[in-house]
């Protein structure tokens, strides 16, 4: 009898705990989300790149943000590229409201964690709608299961003002050699050796002829991708997509590319190549491109940005490179410039936990309008910048300011919340006529060093871009880049594909450094050995990737 | 540190725990329990303990079942897809496991040898030294480099052995040994020997502390007794120094071997470059990349039970062999 009515007490305080809990949820639910204090709906967010910038949201701009949605945010910021909080989150199945998960979305997709925006933006997002646009379709997920789970926060509509891939000179280099035309590789080889010859040392320091990049995944940046751009190609990753049939293959597979290699190969045998090249890690690197005494390298312009900095800092304008596209041979044009259409990739998403999903997308509609995205790049009106007959004007004084205050975006909140919504790229025009950022060709042209004009006055342009083909000599590519293809990375083709990428790692250093003699059989071991780790198939699969993908896009 | 002071000088005790171990089997069952009766506030006070190891190394093993799914996050347990040996048999068929395992048997091997031989020296060495000021401080710099970060050691080693300016081939060039800079960081035969010298160099005062622990715990009358026998120095270290520390030696020894598949890859990573990565490549780092690193957790998983596995039967083995041979175990 005791032993019953213990049951029954167990029973009773059991089910009274499940009513409770089953209240308090339902509570919270009718209220629609948690409220914090102020009365604001709080969105947690978690982010995977970190954010020194953040404003708390307490920043002028974080406030009028505040008032106009009700919404605060309270993030998270990981410091390592968030595949491992997200791999704990799926495995725990906790998520915060909203998730920018860099490449870690097709975890999430798999998992469930993510849901389908179609709905919501239809109903709830009219300016989201405007700002995609006709890339509205680039949205969806895939062929199997179109449905909308990422907003992709990279720029609309963006204009390219500067280069970003193709071969660096000194500005002293092409100055001393009277501005000669940097078209081809022999060009640019000829103009080094010229130079070294007449300059043995620089600062008191050997000169070093051209210095290449090999750490690790920089290995592709300064290396391996180059082979197709100076051969004509544009970045598909290690692809080289057929622009006819939309087929894919390994990019080293192109006859064009061994003979890029066989001209690194060329470098290193008449000694131009640094010999450190492929055993230097990247901050060494830095510090020989800073040091001044490196006259050429190949490599993007963001990679080697730091470099150029710190030259400008120390007066060294003559140090400085300037990018040229230079080609394999003669008639080859450097697709820098070709579009990609919209880079529906990286982006935003709202997870399953989100207690009030109406309110995360009506904050980032918020922040994707005009109103907002003016916020971000402007600021507040009589604050941050005038009204000067219609036009926003940035005043002088502030605009020193904005230049030099490295703490400039945490103090004003302007732009803090950018990469959590989509916007607008540089040069795209609002309603009254003007850009949404404050970026522009005169605003470019005026950073130049005096060194950097001159230069760009004996070519006869007028900025870095003009010296480089075109967008409008390509054609759009439809099926954008093959690279920002989501796979699940636990598939059979991210295997073959890691494997593939640690044998380039090793055999292109090997095949740039042997004797001219031996190029060929390396070279041809190198593409056998891709090719007993299985590449052909890989080729197979992000061939229907990409022809997947054209056919989602077109509708 | 306790077991090194019991080791060390208390060898009496030792044989009478031998004696009393060997007695017990006889009157196993009943003695059992008497013993438990008498001692249970000892094992009362041991459960915490008990429970904490159970807690954090046990409970965890459960995790090898990943070994033997497909595992995927965010699915319940019972819903996973069992594939039995799958990842094993594909670890054993992947070549680049074979290359990453002799990358790390190699390395390991040659840092127990070189690592354990000149701490040892260096302690004994030390322990001669009269002055106790310039004793102390040599102690004092050479255990400071443990504290430094792989990432700025690297960075100080690839420095020193680099073609351009770097001090080792200025000093190579300046005695006439070789006329042109030696790439030595680009060469993978000298991978090996760059790793084991550098951990070599960031590891030997540190790990020349126990030793010289160890010698401290030496009772100072066998000196004296050896001295009035008319025994150098020499004769002293080989008679009385040695065979004071072997105990502890032996215990490091087995212990180390037991870990000889679980190096790490810090150094190997911060030091190797594409050139070089047929011989830089350890177990550590491959499961790293082609394990979770490719969101394979099974996979990674089935390279961790195999490095426990082996990890148990070096142990067992090396403490096997020095029981028989060395009277020394420590199991």
């Amino acid at each position: 009898m005791k032993k019953r009515i213990g049951k029954v007490t167990f029973l009773m305080v059991l089910s009274l705990m499940l009513v409770l809990a089953g209240c308090s949820s339902k509570t919270s639910n009718e209220e629609g989300g948690k409220k914090n204090k102020e009365g604001l709906t709080e969105l947690t967010l978690f982010s995977a790149d970190p954010h020194p910038q953040w404003d708390d949201m307490n920043s002028p701009v974080g406030k009028v943000v505040k008032e106009k949605t009700g919404v605060t945010v309270n993030p998270e910021f990981d410091v390592n590229g968030g595949t491992q909080k997200i791999a704990l989150m799926v495995a725990s199945g906790e998520y915060p409201d909203l998730i920018w998960p860099k490449g870690g979305a097709g975890t999430l997709v798999e998992a469930g964690a993510l849901i389908d925006l179609t709905d919501l933006i239809e109903e709830h997002a009219p300016n989201l709608k405007k700002i995609y646009g006709e890339y509205m379709s680039r949205l969806k997920w895939s062929k199997d299961d179109e449905s909308i789970y990422i907003l992709p926060t990279s720029p609309v509509d963006t204009q390219y003002l500067t280069p970003s891939h193709g071969v660096g000179l000194q500005n002293d280099v092409v100055k001393a050699l009277g501005y000669p035309k940097i078209e081809t590789l022999k060009d640019f080889e000829n103009a080094i050796k010229e130079y070294k010859e007449k300059n043995p040392t620089i600062n008191g320091q050997p000169t070093l002829g051209l210095s290449l990049l090999a750490d690790d995944w920089r290995i592709m940046i300064s290396t391996t991708n180059p082979a197709f751009w100076s051969t004509g190609a544009s970045d598909d990753g290690e692809y080289y997509v057929d622009p006819e049939t939309h087929e894919a293959i390994m990019h080293y597979k192109r006859p064009e590319e061994k003979e890029y290699f066989r001209w690194l190969n060329h470098m290193n045998d008449i000694g131009l190549l640094d010999p450190e090249s492929f055993v230097q890690k990247y901050d060494q690197y830095l510090a020989k491109l800073s040091s001044g005494r490196v006259l050429g390298i190949i490599d993007d312009e963001w990679q080697f940005a730091e470099a150029q900095r710190s030259m400008k800092e120390q007066g060294m304008h003559e140090r400085m490179y300037g990018l040229y596209p230079a080609t394999l041979e003669k008639g080859m044009k450097h697709a820098n410039f070709q579009d990609a259409g919209y880079l529906a990739g990286w982006g935003i998403g709202i997870t399953k936990d989100a207690e009030d999903p109406v309110a995360a997308i009506k904050f980032l509609d918020y922040l994707a309008s005009e109103e907002g995205q003016i916020l971000q790049n402007w600021g507040i009106e009589g604050e941050h910048y005038d009204l000067v007959d219609g036009k926003r004007v940035i005043p002088e004084e502030e605009m020193k300011v904005r230049n030099t205050d490295a703490n400039y975006v945490k103090k004003t909140g302007i732009g803090v919340l950018k990469g959590f919504a989509p916007s607008y790229g540089d040069g795209v025009k609002d309603a009254t006529g003007q850009t949404y950022t404050i970026a522009s060709e005169d605003q470019i042209k005026e950073a130049y060093t005096d060194v950097e004009k001159e230069v760009l006055k004996n070519y006869g342009v007028e900025m870095w871009k003009d010296l480089y083909p075109t967008k409008d000599e390509f054609p759009v590519k439809p099926w954008g880049v093959a690279f920002n293809i989501q796979v699940p990375n636990d598939s059979e083709l991210a295997l073959i594909e890691q494997k593939a990428m640690d044998i380039v790692k090793k055999r292109i250093p090997d095949a740039i450094l042997a004797d001219p003699g031996e190029f060929d059989k390396i070279y041809d071991t190198f593409l056998k050995e891709l090719d007993k780790a299985g590449v052909e198939k890989a080729e197979k699969e992000r061939t229907k990737l990409i022809q997947e993908r054209v056919k989602l896009w077109e509708k | 540190m306790k077991t090194v002071t019991r080791m060390s000088g208390q060898s009496g005790l030792e044989g009478e725990l031998s004696d009393s171990l060997a007695v017990e089997p006889k009157r196993k069952k009943a003695g059992f329990w008497k013993v438990f009766k008498q001692q249970k506030y000892l094992y009362m006070m041991s459960i915490p303990f008990v429970l904490l190891v159970i807690i954090f190394n046990y409970l965890p093993l459960w995790g090898w079942s990943m070994a033997f799914q497909s595992y995927k996050p965010g699915i319940p347990f019972w819903e996973q897809e069992w594939v039995g040996f799958q990842h094993f048999i594909q670890l054993f068929s992947d070549e680049r496991f074979y290359l990453v395992l002799r990358n790390t048997l190699a390395m390991s091997l040659m840092s127990l040898a070189i690592g354990f031989v000149f701490p040892i020296l260096f302690a004994v060495l030390l322990n001669e030294v009269r002055l106790s000021i310039f004793k102390r401080t040599v102690q004092t710099i050479t255990y400071l480099p443990h504290f430094v970060s792989w990432v700025v050691v690297a960075g100080i080693v690839t420095k020193m052995l680099s073609i351009d300016g770097g001090i080792i081939n200025e000093l190579l060039i300046g005695l006439g040994i070789v006329d042109k800079p030696v790439q030595f960081m680009a060469k993978g035969e000298y991978f090996w020997s760059i790793v084991v010298v550098s951990d070599l160099w960031k590891e030997m005062g540190w790990n020349a502390i126990i030793f010289l622990a160890a010698i401290a715990g030496i009772d100072p009358q066998l000196y004296e007794a050896a001295k009035v026998d008319g025994a150098g120095r020499w004769r002293r270290i080989w008679h009385v120094t040695l065979p004071g520390i072997r105990p502890t030696i032996l215990v490091l020894l087995i212990l180390s071997i037991g870990h000889l598949t679980s190096i790490g890859f810090e150094k190997q990573f911060l030091l190797g470059n594409s050139l070089v990565v047929d011989y830089s490549e350890v177990l550590d780092l491959y499961a790293l990349n082609y394990g979770i690193g490719l969101g394979r957790f099974s996979y990674g998983t089935a390279i961790g039970i195999f490095n426990s596995v082996v990890s148990i039967i070096l142990l067992f083995l090396a403490n096997g062999i020095f029981k028989r041979f060395g009277n020394q175990s420590v199991m």
